[in-house]
């Protein structure tokens, strides 16, 4: 079994936590919680003859303004970022998000979420900011923690992404924790 | 009225592996640098339920099991090492669920005694978490409180589904269920938060938050020593009428002098 710590990073209200816990436990809130600190969850991921465990590091959701603090990034060896698909400058703010991460983890496997994307007819984002993120290296997928929809494959997608960079012959400075 | 059997129990443990210079008339003591090694301070509170006697044994079992796992495997904890910081956590939750395993075979009947547990590990500045059931955590930063756990209840886990409304499932009191709880159903929550110098942490169980509104709790926790405050919230959930045990654990963080 590998293990890899993925980092929940995105501005508050996006559905982090929502996200993790329809993964994780197949369950959906309608009630908003701000995360206090991190909420660590783990989930099993099957992938060929490998299981990887995945850590998900839900990290507190922060204003504009606020930064991470790095340290909980520290070792991660995915970023699993959020953006709130109804709401265009969690996209803006995501840009400074992402450099602020890379800068603390490096360049490692991301996805970003275009989340609640059930919410159609509020729905801002288009073709091209999909574009404009994997320009940015940003892989990008629609989801909603309320419906389920496109959960599971944005959290498969880096699962295997992880796995393929710990096989690839140049991680081996890239700690990752084997049973 | 206060009731006459503590179901409550608590812990406040700290572990070191240091050498303190004291004095000397040496004039390098370089030395000793990096020799201090981690401080782990681990606090636990928890509130037994099942029954007067039964609720005191599933408390009582669920922290001395905690505090015998964690001294079987200090030489681990005083080895952590903020790199491997989820084998640290490994441990941590495997203490609380040795208390579990142990009240199940105590206990083998399903709906035997149970308690909640919350417990903080605080190895400077990270505090991490373990938790079940509804007591809480609380920090106070610069007068502002926040809440770090969340209650494991039925009635909470309804609402959060939008299953029933608040005032319905306080009418069915679900909000007295646990919906998470070691020696019964345990589902854990992990988590972790990083403290300033000058926080003030707290742990207490339902005793002392069911008859003390935050800002109440914040303004207490603000005043005087972790000591004196702990006395006063305890003082505040019996004046307000508190009829059940009331266990409040404060910690401050403040410079080492």
């Amino acid at each position: 079994m590998i293990q890899k710590k993925v980092c929940m990073v995105g501005v508050y209200g996006t559905g982090k936590t929502s996200l993790v816990e329809r993964y994780v436990h197949s369950i959906f809130s309608a009630k908003y919680h701000s995360t206090v600190g991190v909420k660590i969850d783990r989930k099993l991921v099957p992938i060929g003859d490998t299981t990887v465990n995945l850590l998900l590091w839900d990290i507190e959701g922060r204003s504009s303004k606020q930064d991470i603090p790095v340290s909980y990034l520290r070792g991660a060896h995915a970023v699993f970022f959020v953006v709130d698909g109804t709401r265009r400058e969690t996209l803006e703010q995501l840009f400074d998000l992402a450099r602020l991460t890379r800068s603390a983890t490096g360049d490692v496997p991301s996805i970003v979420a275009l989340n609640k994307a059930d919410l159609r007819d509020q729905w801002v984002l288009a073709a091209a900011d999909t574009k404009r993120l994997l320009a940015g290296g940003l892989h990008a997928l629609n989801t909603s923690a309320k419906t389920g929809d496109g959960v599971e494959d944005a959290f498969l997608w880096l699962a295997k992404a992880t796995l393929d960079a710990s096989l690839a012959p140049d991680s081996q400075a890239k700690v990752s924790h084997e049973d | 009225m206060v009731r006459a059997t503590n179901e409550d129990h608590f812990a406040i443990m700290t572990i070191q592996k240091s050498v303190r210079l004291l004095a000397t008339n040496l004039q390098d003591t370089t030395l000793l640098d990096g020799m201090g090694g981690p401080e782990v301070h681990i606090f636990v509170v928890a509130d037994g339920i099942g029954g007067t006697a039964g609720g005191k044994v599933a408390s009582g079992v669920a922290v001395r099991s905690v505090v015998e796992y964690l001294a079987e495997a200090v030489n681990c904890v005083q080895d952590f090492d903020i790199d491997r910081e989820q084998i640290f956590l490994d441990i941590l939750s495997t203490a609380v669920w040795r208390g579990h395993e142990r009240l199940k075979k105590m206990f083998p009947a399903q709906g035997g005694p149970a308690t909640t547990l919350t417990m903080t590990t605080l190895v400077w500045p990270r505090a991490y978490i373990i938790h079940a059931g509804d007591s809480r955590g609380y920090f106070l930063r610069k007068g502002a409180l926040r809440q770090f756990t969340r209650d494991q209840t039925m009635g909470d886990d309804l609402v959060d589904r939008d299953a029933v409304t608040e005032q319905q499932a306080r009418r069915a009191g679900w909000y007295n269920v646990l919906s998470s709880e070691v020696g019964g159903c345990l589902l854990p929550s992990v988590g972790l938060i990083d403290l300033a110098e000058g926080d003030t942490l707290l742990l207490c169980t339902d005793g002392l938050t069911k008859h003390v509104p935050d800002d109440r709790i914040a303004a207490l926790l603000a005043a005087g020593s972790a000591e004196s405050a702990a006395q006063s919230l305890i003082d505040a959930a019996l004046e307000a009428g508190g009829h059940d045990n009331v266990t409040a654990v404060v910690a401050r963080a403040t410079r080492a002098t």
